[in-house]
Parts: C-alpha cells; sequence; structure tokens
C-alpha cells in the first residue's frame, strides 16, 4: 500500500498538460490498477501523450498511484475528504476534476481491492453429478448412489499476475460422507445467521 | 457335481475331501469353527487374530494345523463367491450340499450366513473403487477487518480443509468461499443429498 508523499503533488500538477479530461480520467484508471512494479511501463506509455520527460512521466504515474490507493486505502467516500488532502496552493479546477473523477471511481476500486486480495485459493465454480454404482469387482450386481464433486479453484490472484491458475478438483462422496458434510454446512449456516442477527 | 451357484470355474480336487473331513466334526465343533471363520470374514483385516483362534481351534482339538488351514480355504471360497454374487443363503446351502458337506452343517452354515451378509455386503461395497475419496472436511470462518489496500473491510470469509484420498496417500485442498459462495455450495449440495436419496 502507498503512501502519499510530500512531493506527490508537485508531481500531479504535471496532469495540468494532459491533452483532456477523459485522458486523465484514463490515467487515473491506469494508475490505480497497476501493481507497483508496472508503473514504470505505464509511465513510457504515457510520456508522449504528455510531453514531458521520462522522469516527470514516472513522478507523475508514482503520485497518481500513491493518491487513489491512498483514498482506496482510507474508505474515503465524500468530496469533502478527498478535497481536503490536497495542499492549500494546489491549482483549483485540477483539483475539482481529480476528486471528481475519483469518487466516480471509488467504488470499483474498491471491489477491485477486494478482488485481489491475498487469500487461499478460491472457489470458482462447482458441479456435480450423481452415479450409481451397478457392479465392481468386489460385488457383481448392486445399485449404490455416490456423488461426483468437481470443484475449479483458483490460486492466488496475486501470484498468478494476469494468468490465474485453474485448476479442477474431482472428489467422490458416498451418501453417509454427504450427509456429514450437510451436517457440517448446516452449523455454518446456524453460526452465520447468530453472527448476523447480533 | 452339477452347477454352483457361487462360482463358475471348476472347483479344487481337494476341496471334496476337506468336506469329507469336516462331515468328521461334531457339530459343537463345527460350530466353534464357522464362528471363528465368520469373525474373521467381517473383520477382514484381523489377520493375526484369524490366524490365532484357528490355532488354538486346532490345539483343542486335536487337529493339525496344515490340513487345517486348507479345509479353512476351501470353506472360505463359498462365502467369498456368495458374497460376489448376492446369494441367498438357500443357495449357499445348496452349495455346501453340493461339495460333500452334510445337510445339518450345510443349513447351519447358511444360517450364519443369513445373519451376517448385511455387514458382509456393506464391507464389500466398501471395498468398492472410489476415485479421489472425500474422507474429511474442517472449516473456520471469520471476518477479514482489514488489508493492505483496504484499511477497513468487514467481510465474512469461510475456508474449507478437504481430505482427498488420492490412491493410498491424503492429500490436503484448502480453499476460501465468499458468503454468496457459500450459501450457493450449501444449496447445490442439499440438491445432491434429495438426488441420492431418491436413488437409495
Amino acid at each position: 500500500m502507498a503512501a502519499l508523499r510530500d512531493g506527490d503533488f508537485a508531481a500531479l500538477q504535471i496532469l495540468l498538460k494532459a491533452p483532456s479530461k477523459d485522458a486523465v480520467r484514463q490515467l487515473c484508471q491506469e494508475c490505480f490498477s497497476s501493481p507497483p512494479a508496472a508503473l514504470g511501463p505505464l509511465a513510457q506509455r504515457a510520456c508522449p501523450g504528455l510531453a514531458v520527460s521520462a522522469e516527470e512521466a514516472e513522478q507523475l504515474v508514482s503520485a497518481l498511484h500513491n493518491l487513489t490507493r491512498h483514498v482506496v486505502y482510507r474508505g474515503l467516500t465524500g468530496a469533502e475528504d478527498i478535497l481536503r488532502l490536497f495542499p492549500e496552493n494546489f491549482h483549483q479546477n485540477l483539483k475539482n476534476l481529480l476528486t471528481k473523477i475519483i469518487l466516480e471511481n471509488i467504488s470499483a476500486w474498491r471491489n477491485e481491492a477486494q478482488a485481489s486480495q491475498i487469500s487461499l485459493p478460491r472457489l470458482v465454480d462447482m458441479d456435480w453429478r450423481v452415479d450409481i454404482k451397478t457392479s465392481s469387482d468386489s460385488i457383481v450386481r448392486m445399485a449404490v448412489p455416490t456423488c461426483l464433486l468437481q470443484l475449479k479453484i483458483q490460486e492466488d490472484a496475486a501470484l498468478c499476475g494476469n494468468n490465474p491458475v485453474v485448476s479442477a478438483l474431482t472428489v467422490e462422496l458416498s451418501k453417509e460422507t454427504l450427509d456429514t458434510m450437510l451436517e457440517g454446512l448446516g452449523r455454518i449456516r446456524d453460526q452465520l445467521s447468530a453472527v448476523a442477527n447480533k | 457335481m452339477g452347477l454352483l451357484n457361487f462360482t463358475r470355474e471348476p472347483v479344487p480336487e481337494a476341496v471334496s475331501a476337506d468336506m469329507h473331513n469336516l462331515n468328521q466334526l461334531s457339530a459343537q465343533q463345527f460350530s466353534a469353527l464357522t464362528e471363528v471363520l465368520f469373525r474373521f470374514l467381517t473383520e477382514p483385516k484381523e489377520v493375526e487374530r484369524f490366524l490365532t483362534q484357528l490355532t488354538d481351534f486346532a490345539t483343542m482339538n486335536k487337529i493339525s494345523l496344515g490340513p487345517l488351514k486348507n479345509i479353512v480355504k476351501s470353506i472360505l471360497l463359498v462365502p467369498n463367491g456368495a458374497l460376489k454374487r448376492n446369494l441367498s443363503s438357500e443357495q449357499v446351502r445348496a452349495d455346501f450340499i453340493a461339495l460333500g458337506l452334510s445337510e445339518e452343517k450345510a443349513s447351519y452354515f447358511a444360517e450364519q450366513w443369513k445373519v451376517n451378509s448385511p455387514t458382509l455386503t456393506r464391507l464389500a461395497v466398501g471395498q468398492t473403487l472410489m476415485i479421489n475419496q472425500l474422507i474429511d472436511m474442517e472449516w473456520k470462518f471469520g471476518v477479514t477487518a482489514g488489508s493492505s489496500e483496504l484499511e477497513k473491510v468487514g467481510s465474512i470469509f469461510l475456508q474449507l480443509k478437504l481430505v482427498v484420498k488420492k490412491g493410498s496417500q491424503l492429500e490436503n485442498v484448502y480453499v476460501e468461499l465468499t458468503l454468496p459462495q457459500f450459501y450457493s455450495f450449501l444449496h447445490e449440495m442439499e440438491r445432491v443429498k434429495t438426488s441420492l436419496e431418491s436413488f437409495s
């Protein structure tokens, strides 16, 4: 998580050289979504559009990243809170524009942060099938129902970057196992209701 | 020998002689031996115990252990085949008689078969191949209070640890679910239960 630094607001004023409001909007979104490691290349791409030196582009991109991430981290939702972040002598129109853009995106950005949170591998999909076993080497004739459950599990997004690894695990459950599992899941549901009702 | 129920293959020659020897046992001795056999069949992992009990039986009844083991091997052919083919006790009785066992002893064994077959069937079903069998499930749920990207979060997470048997090894699989996913999962599992019950 990036913290706001002193030079950041000075760097933000470079945005005054942006060709349009949409360009600023675009840049804000890209700076928020980019992980710190990818800011360098992003700055290089932004350079020509802004007609600034490579060094200035880097400072700007870094500052925008820090600002947007800081707002999301603190959970600021009001225009007042965001405006308050800027120093007194900051360009008025730019300040208002940036605040407006941030407010437009804050909800989506928050969701994005939550979705890319570290976690254990996540369940992304689940399918099931019920089979009837009719014969085996231990019993020639039987009619035993069994359940096949396929879980699609995605590894931690942060580790995989843009290519999340999804693995499929197929598990077999007998009726007894399923009953025990449902008992456990039921207990979870009851505890969740208890927590929700507090 | 006519057609047997418990097997389609020809029976080893020694079996007739073994049955003849069995007929020489008293009713009491046969009953004791049958008990040892069924105890083994219902708990097939207790091999040591089975051998000990056979040795004791041999000693108590002044029979040599070697021939006794052969006799036991012959007897066990029938219940093993009967289990595979879901034979009734009448069929088991008929097979023993066809092999040369006395009517009295055949009826007695068939009776014990009837008593023990639910347990034995359950055991056989339990031995049937299962792919990646789910052995155990552990869970915990909690609240994410904050993260490096979000100071205050307050969202509920659920973590499951599934213990899966892959071949002869156990593997742990860890999964995290969001709350909506959990409810959806629970709903699907209830549907599976309904489906399994309708086929039982």
